[in-house]
């Protein structure tokens, strides 16, 4: 087991690695951030020496290598807008972002797997229809939208929640939900298949020819089973809720590293791009880890490999 | 033995499967008793309906689709077939009527250890705590035979050989002391020297617990190495009944004579192999005579309808309308 999660690991660091390399090369395409740092009418000589003191002006190679060697001993360089190193900027949002994400995959799953399980029990029945409605306009309304729909109606209408910021746990339910969502639909549709292979098994066949209850034979002994593809699944969503909330970021105004990241790139704000990405990197690749984890914990055929 | 109260009696039991295409007379009219202590086989070729038969003592019919229409099944004298689905689920599967699974390589489940999947009935429907139900499991590996079982109960199903699998599925079977087994093709999976161990397991597990078996097979050889008495089925009926000796010795359908002629025999290398010329008849709209009549190299006029079932033997019986004459 150990040594399964220490070869994923350094695999881990490997495409991390990767992701700083392409996110530092990639972000040098988008144009000269001098320019907008400085007035347009400063002196060529003003724009040079600018150029040279933040390290613009040496080859690219040398760049990139003076960037990794002091993101190891975790300095990312200093912000070219705040004045203020890009480490703190990042590390300040991303206690926002964990929690938004770990929040909406908690929605998200605390929906989907109920209405998965009894949809495949129940194949046919009302749940099963309510499942397929429900999957049906999950995967038509986009987050922004159910992000607006829900200030409208629980911020505005009732005024029971906040609209925006963050602050107690108040705050996050609506962006949770707007976030939590879309995968919904997905994983119910990955939780019902599962369960209806799974409940038509040999193992499972002869545990209710044994007496095992009902209600254990489903939740117990079939949902383990169902739950593998699920927690890959997982891996992915949780990745991408993670990186890529920015939309509801922006709708609730959210202080997480997605929104600040996007800001960061219209200014090109290189230190603060690189950390912000290359934390969400790191994030991708730790949630990455924890599915397989988790994995070899459901899975025993995994962990004695 | 069979003098004694039948652990199982089985009166007209007719199970039907309701598909788009019709209505498939998987079991139709069966009758059959198994004492206690008693081993009866049930022997008949795929689609004859013998498993159908076995699950319908449980009633683990398809769901929605499978349905006994008509008959008894009485269990030590109790009537199941009229039972609610929770009290046969509650008292009666796992408890007195157990089954073993067919294919030990997909029977357990992969993603809980042994000694849950072992102890599990006693935990939950025996009612035992924790510690107690670990230790009954232990009691009951050692039963059938796997080493140090205290060592490997935290083991997985994918860490046992087929074999091993095999005894792990009949110790979840018998660990409640059930008074009726079914064993449906219980070594059907097992290659032939496992089967010979699972076969002398079966047959002192029996001596050991009294427990009535019904065995569910295909094969012959296995019928006669371990069951009192069998029972012969084709296309939903039972068709000769009688102890296993005189059956295998002189059998009295033609189809049960077919057969024991289908068996390749030492020394019969480079002979054809004997098949029983045709196909069963459909179970949708069986024929309303005999059902082995197409196929039967004795048929005669009589045979358009249901031959009753007479007498050949002591305990020796048979539906076939040319049964006397044929012995």
């Amino acid at each position: 087991m150990w040594r399964f999660v220490l070869r994923r690991a350094g695999n881990g660091a490997v495409s991390i690695l990767g992701a700083s390399l392409v996110i530092f090369m990639v972000s040098r395409l988008s144009g000269d951030p001098i320019t907008l740092m400085m007035p347009p009418d400063a002196p060529p000589q003003a724009i040079e020496a600018m150029r040279v003191a933040l390290g613009l002006d040496r080859p690219l190679w040398t760049q990139y290598w003076i960037f990794i060697t002091n993101a190891l001993t975790g300095d990312f360089g200093t912000s070219y807008r705040w004045q203020q190193p890009a480490l703190n900027l990042v590390l300040d949002r991303l206690p926002a972002t964990v929690e938004l994400a770990v929040a909406a995959l908690l929605f998200s799953v605390s929906v989907a797997v109920p209405l998965g399980v009894l949809s495949a029990v129940y194949r046919g029945g009302w749940v099963d229809r309510l499942g397929r409605i429900l999957a049906m306009l999950g995967q038509a309304m986009p987050n922004f939208w159910v992000g607006l729909m829900l200030i409208l109606v629980f911020a505005v209408g009732f005024g029971w929640l906040p609209a925006f910021g963050r602050g107690g746990p108040e705050h996050l339910i609506l962006p949770a939900i707007a976030l939590g969502w879309y995968p919904v639909a997905a994983q119910m549709r990955i939780v019902r298949s599962g369960m209806l292979d799974v409940l038509e098994s040999d193992y499972i066949r002869l545990s209710r020819a044994l007496g095992t209850p009902e209600r254990l034979l489903v939740w117990k002994y079939a949902f383990r089973n169902a739950a593998v593809p699920l927690l890959t699944m997982l891996g992915v969503y949780f990745a991408a809720m993670l990186g890529g909330a920015f939309i509801v970021e922006v709708i609730f105004a959210w202080p997480g590293i997605g929104r600040m990241v996007v800001e960061a790139v219209f200014a090109r704000d290189f230190p603060v791009v690189q950390a912000g990405v290359l934390f969400s990197s790191i994030l991708f690749v730790m949630s990455n880890l924890l599915v397989d984890i988790s994995y070899g914990i459901v899975d025993p055929r995994i962990r004695n490999d | 033995m069979t003098a004694l109260a039948p652990v199982l009696a089985i009166e007209g039991l007719k199970t039907y499967i309701h598909l788009k295409r019709g209505v498939v007379r998987a079991v139709d009219g069966v009758d059959l008793t198994v004492g206690a202590g008693e081993t009866l086989g049930l022997v008949g070729e795929s689609g004859s309906g013998k498993s159908m038969t076995g699950l319908s003592i449980l009633r683990l019919l398809p769901k929605g689709a499978g349905k006994i229409v008509a008959g008894s099944i009485r269990l030590d004298g109790e009537e199941l077939t009229t039972l609610p689905e929770k009290v046969l689920a509650r008292d009666v599967r796992g408890r007195r009527v157990a089954m073993i699974a067919q294919d030990p390589m997909t029977s357990l489940n992969p993603v809980f250890s042994i000694g849950d999947q072992v102890s599990g009935p006693f935990r939950y429907h025996g009612g035992l705590p924790r510690q107690e139900a670990r230790a009954a499991a232990i009691d009951v590996l050692q039963r059938v035979r796997i080493p140090s079982p205290e060592k490997r109960l935290g083991d997985y199903p994918h860490q046992f050989s087929g074999g091993q699998r095999q005894r792990i599925v009949t110790a979840m079977a018998i660990g409640r002391g059930p008074r009726l087994l079914i064993a449906d093709e219980p070594t059907t999976a097992l290659d032939v020297t496992i089967q010979a161990q699972m076969i002398a397991l079966l047959r002192r597990l029996q001596q050991e617990s009294g427990a009535g078996i019904i065995l569910i097979t295909h094969d012959l050889g296995v019928a006669a190495s371990l069951c009192n008495r069998i029972a012969v089925m084709y296309a939903g009926r039972i068709v000769e009944t009688g102890p296993v000796r005189e059956v295998f010795r002189n059998p009295a359908h033609p189809y049960t004579r077919a057969l024991l002629a289908a068996i390749p025999k030492l020394g019969s290398r480079g002979r054809r192999l004997v098949a029983i010329p045709g196909q069963p008849p459909s179970l949708i709209d069986p024929p309303a005579g005999c059902r082995f009549a197409a196929r039967c190299p004795l048929k005669v006029s009589a045979c358009d309808a249901y031959p009753q079932t007479t007498a050949v033997g002591p305990n020796h019986s048979v539906a076939c309308w040319r049964a006397g004459e044929a012995v």
